[in-house]
């Protein structure tokens, strides 16, 4: 995909979200009551409506610049324009599955299991060792330092509450 | 003079230097931990001053206080996470710094500025606590929205290639913060109906999710088949920054430093809007802008000067007027008071010697900050030897629980893991990071200030243009931007007038 592609699929997209955005402000956000209360619907809706402004000016940019300026860069950037999209959506599950451990089972339990989860699947580790030491690890160190020495509460689950 | 020698001999005692050590130690580890706040490491420090005398208790929050200043720019070199939200400007060139080898060179220059930019601000402290309290109690709601625009004006230097893009980037940072509860009315905003959403997107949640998840992305998407093992993050010289490197940039650090103390002065503004605004002002007044946000020591100088240098300057406000410019200087105001120092004019009267104690402890935790910062290079340089991919893990549970702990609330972790997601997505289609922060840090202010100052006016907008702070502050958010939209007209004339050539 080339720059001004790429600028037309974001300008897009940035115009679908400033339109869903300031639709949702007006609809769900009250206005002020004027003589100085502008009211908490001011500011969203003034950021709704710049984004959609700033998005066109993006879309007509990248239809007017088809093959001039911006070809030079992106022909010296191409490389570094390659998304992820797995990591990225393993990362996303595991986070939101690692939220929702935490309170049903509390922490000693999910980050074991987040740190062998991830070390298996997104690094592909399979050393028993490995995981045993990592997980035990990074789970005894943490519970140690942040829950007994420094005092910072981490999570005790509904389900199962150990530590 | 006795008065002095008084001051000296309470800050001077074992008990004193110990206290004041303890809560740059504690201070410095929850500062470079991200996640874990200085205020946090405040709260949890103020139980412990109940018990010890003025000035060794005093000393203990100012130390805690300041070596969490200090500690964020840690993680935020080491990592490119920024353990604070006043480190944000420090990633744009430390990290990078990291990347290219120069790691220990950035934090040892990170510190030695601190250190300066802290002591310096003290000197302004003592030298103009009367006039600049004076100053900075003037600046109402209209006069801080429009520090807070000029701030905001500054976006147009960070934008990188393309000016919309960074202004998009902007915009959607300020729309982040706008969700959750309204400050002023208490009216729910984007919540849909959720308790969780209600408390919105906490700043520092957001720094986590923008900075950790794309490293922690890129370090996971790494192809190990070709190496088949695990690499170190970089290769690490463990050297100090030479003097010569310093002595270059000293007027670079006094700039910063006043820039900070400014800002500091003024409550309800912080470190973040100043590292940003020094941050700014060191890229514009350059001979190398274009190396900036690739690793040059004036990108790590300008905000870690600026931002150690508002510790000087909230203490003008909470001194001589007892207001205490941000929740850290909250806490250290309620240890004053618990132990009879009554922050305002009468306090330098009645207690002239504490106050002096207090202004040695400052400069005792600043020598504790240096010592403990520069001993601890050797040792912190070696998370660089860890495997990027191991590293990544452990980034991975640090950075969990350190948006858990906030506010206990796995809300939080769902926040961070969507916006670290989002961030990963827009850098790979362009759209620069650094202009979100900038929304997100100064959006909340923006919006209250502006409301505020409205509901005093009646609606009247006179507010805005009948005070010459207000004027001076706007003109100078309209000259970033003239100026910014023309050089990068001319540098789009230059691309061109290449293509033209190279196509003739």
């Amino acid at each position: 995909m080339t720059d001004h592609a790429r600028n037309y699929v974001v300008g897009l997209l940035l115009l679908t979200l400033s339109v869903v955005w300031t639709w949702l402000v007006i609809v769900t956000i009250p206005a002020g009551f004027g003589d100085g209360d502008i009211g908490p619907r001011a500011f969203p809706l003034m950021f709704g409506l710049c984004l959609g402004f700033l998005s066109v000016i993006l879309l007509l940019k990248s239809l007017m610049n088809r093959q001039k300026v911006e070809t030079a860069r992106s022909l010296a950037t191409e490389d570094q324009l390659i998304i992820h999209w797995l990591p990225s959506a393993l990362l996303l599950i595991e986070l939101l599955g690692y939220g929702y451990l935490l309170k049903t089972v509390g922490f000693v339990i999910s980050t074991p299991i987040l740190v062998v989860f991830v070390m298996f699947i997104n690094l592909r580790v399979r050393s028993v060792k490995m995981f045993l030491g990592m997980s035990i690890g990074i789970t005894l160190v943490c519970w140690l330092v942040f829950e007994k020495v420094l005092g910072i509460y981490l999570a005790n689950g509904w389900l199962i509450n150990i530590g | 003079m006795e008065l002095f020698l008084n001051a000296f001999a309470l800050a001077f005692t074992p008990m004193s230097i110990a206290a004041i050590g303890l809560g740059a130690l504690v201070g410095l580890i929850f500062g470079s931990i991200p996640g874990l706040t200085f205020t946090v490491a405040l709260a949890l420090a103020l139980p412990i001053s109940f018990n010890l005398d003025a000035v060794p208790a005093i000393g203990l929050l100012l130390g805690t206080y300041i070596g969490g200043m200090t500690g964020g720019s840690v993680s935020a070199i080491l990592l490119g996470i920024p353990g604070t939200p006043s480190a944000a400007a420090t990633v744009l060139d430390g990290y990078p710094m990291t990347k290219r080898g120069d790691a220990s060179i950035a934090l040892g220059t990170a510190v030695i500025v601190s250190v300066f930019g802290g002591l310096f601000s003290l000197a302004i402290m003592i030298v103009s606590v009367d006039l600049v309290s004076k100053v900075a109690i003037g600046f109402g709601p209209a006069e801080i929205f429009a520090l807070v625009l000029f701030g905001f004006s500054t976006i147009c230097g960070l934008c990188g290639n393309s000016l919309i893009k960074g202004l998009v980037a902007g915009v959607l940072g300020l729309m982040v913060m706008t969700i959750g509860l309204d400050a002023i009315e208490g009216v729910p905003r984007m919540t849909f109906g959720s308790v969780n959403m209600m408390q919105g997107v906490n700043l520092l949640v957001a720094l986590i999710g923008l900075f950790a998840v794309p490293f922690i992305i890129e370090a996971f998407s790494e192809d190990r088949t070709k190496s088949g093992r695990m690499k170190k993050m970089v290769s690490v010289r463990p050297e100090l920054p030479p003097f010569g490197l310093l002595f270059r940039n000293i007027w670079l650090m006094i700039r910063s430093s006043l820039i900070g103390t400014g800002i500091g002065a003024i409550p309800g503004t912080g470190g973040a809007i100043a590292s940003f605004l020094a941050y700014d002002n060191a890229k514009r007044f350059s001979r190398k802008p274009e190396t900036f946000g690739k690793g040059n020591i004036e990108g790590v100088i300008a905000p870690e000067a600026a931002n150690n240098a508002v510790t000087g300057g909230t203490l003008i406000p909470l001194l001589s007027l007892g207001i205490p410019g941000d929740p850290a200087t909250a806490i250290v105001l309620a240890g004053m008071m618990i132990h009879g120092l009554v922050p305002g004019p009468a306090l330098f009267m009645n207690h002239a010697t504490e106050v002096y104690g207090i202004y040695i402890a400052v400069i005792i935790a600043y020598v504790w900050v240096l010592g403990l910062q520069l001993l601890g290079i050797r040792v912190f340089v070696h998370v660089l030897r860890v495997p990027r991919e191991i590293l990544a893990v452990i980034v991975l549970v640090l950075c969990a629980i350190g948006a858990y702990s906030i506010r206990n609330s796995e809300f939080d972790i769902y926040a961070m893991a969507i916006i670290g997601v989002a961030a990963y997505l827009l850098v790979a289609v362009r759209i620069p990071i650094t202009p979100i922060i900038l929304g997100m840090v100064l959006g909340p202010n923006l919006e209250n200030e502006f409301r505020t100052a409205m509901m005093l006016s009646e609606g009247k907008l006179d507010i805005f243009y009948t005070s010459p702070t207000v004027i001076i502050f706007l003109s100078l958010a309209a000259l970033v931007i003239i100026f910014q939209s023309l050089s990068e007209l001319k540098m789009k004339r230059k691309e061109k007038q290449k293509v033209n050539f190279s196509d003739a």
